[in-house]
């Protein structure tokens, strides 16, 4: 249930498995008693996201020095007298044409399993495809320069 | 043998758990534990439990169906209790908290968001803006050996960078935390500059996405929000 993705921008829907997107919700939030242990989780901390870790380092930044030369910074620019128009305006830098985001995740599930539908919803999680939900939204890179070294 | 520990609940809660089971392999029976107030959901756990990938989704699965028929306090992945006698002394001894606590998460659900942001339209943005930052690009880029340049250049951008992802990170907070009870920031990812979980009430659910949704458009394409729930309250417990 619940987890079925949904894309705005492109109108596709994939399949659910998003395990993966809310693992530190489970392995690192909810309730914990304290005098009780806990079973071991070798081998499920490294399915783990990785948590972002800003390193000030002369290797930090000679990997952002060496992504800015490698920028095309034609592309995504309608003229050079556009600039002043991404200046300040975040929303929209960038997207000149383009106004969409992409929304990735489970927000048609729960409009229905909100009103009583959700026994349609309801799968066994092993059937779920272990596909990732937001790797539909196009361009949802990695960025080597900010991993932790 | 030890106890496994999915959920506390209000003693009201129907716990309907047919047609699911436990963690471990074979997997566990699950049971509920009741006492005056309260419920804990549990299995056995095997001496040698080992959490795997299944038992993840056992743990998940427990929680969501609990989820959709009322107020739960998640367990976090792994929690084991000595015996069931252990865990009914914990609920007594807790009572109070735990009590509260369902009342504060009853009626509402977890969403989870997540926000990146293409890499080169923002770096883009930053070349664009810092007359400084293109300078040191263009001589950088001519000569790639200008190491001095270079680490100048790459602790502008970076801090460029984490001044813009920070500013937007609290922009897309403040834009949805209105449509949600209650909201907490975890750690952003290596990829995605905003990770937070809202507190939702059930009734509100749509509009919250809704204006999820809005958000992504206003921010345009460059930015991919990744939204996923209803999940159990596990930030908000």
């Amino acid at each position: 249930m619940s987890v079925v993705p949904q894309t705005n921008s492109s109108g596709g829907s994939g399949g659910s498995g998003n395990l993966y997107d809310v693992l530190e919700l489970i392995l690192d939030r909810g309730l914990v008693i304290d005098a009780f242990v806990r079973v071991s989780l070798v081998g499920i901390e490294i399915l783990k996201i990785d948590v972002r870790v800003v390193v000030a380092s002369v290797d930090t930044y000679l990997k952002f020095a060496e992504a800015c030369n490698r920028l095309d910074l034609e592309s995504g620019r309608k003229a050079p007298s556009q600039l002043t128009d991404i200046v300040g305006e975040a929303t929209e830098s960038g997207a000149k044409g383009k106004s969409k985001g992409a929304l990735t995740g489970a927000v048609e599930a729960f409009s229905d399993s909100l009103q009583g539908k959700r026994e349609e919803r309801e799968e066994e999680p092993a059937e779920r495809e272990p596909k990732k939900a937001s790797s539909s939204a196009s361009g949802n890179r990695r960025t080597p320069r900010r991993r932790e070294d | 043998m030890s106890t496994y520990i999915y959920a506390i609940t209000p003693a009201g809660h129907p716990t309907a758990l047919d047609g699911l089971a436990g963690v471990g392999d074979p997997p566990g029976e699950l049971r509920v534990l009741r006492t005056e107030a309260l419920g804990a959901v549990v299995s056995e756990a095997p001496e040698d439990l080992r959490a795997k990938r299944r038992d993840l989704v056992a743990h998940q699965s427990v929680l969501e169906r609990l989820m959709r028929d009322g107020a739960v306090l998640p367990m976090r992945f792994g929690i084991v209790g000595p015996s069931d006698r252990h865990v009914l002394d914990s609920l007594e001894e807790h009572r109070d908290a735990y009590v509260e606590r369902l009342k504060e998460v009853d009626g509402c659900l977890e969403f989870n968001l997540k926000v990146s942001r293409d890499e080169n339209d923002l770096l883009r943005e930053v070349v664009s803006e810092s007359e400084e930052i293109r300078r040191l690009n263009a001589v950088t880029r001519q000569n790639p050996a200008a190491h001095a340049e270079k680490v100048a250049l790459g602790e502008l951008v970076s801090r460029e960078v984490r001044v813009r992802e920070e500013s937007a990170a609290a922009e897309v907070v403040k834009q949805l935390a209105p449509t949600a009870r209650r909201h907490s920031l975890a750690e952003p990812t290596t990829k995605h500059f905003l990770n937070v979980s809202f507190l939702v009430g059930r009734a509100e659910a749509a509009s919250f996405s809704q204006a999820v949704d809005e958000e992504a458009q206003r921010r345009g394409e460059a930015y991919t929000l990744s939204l996923n729930g209803p999940l159990p309250p596990y930030s908000f417990v």
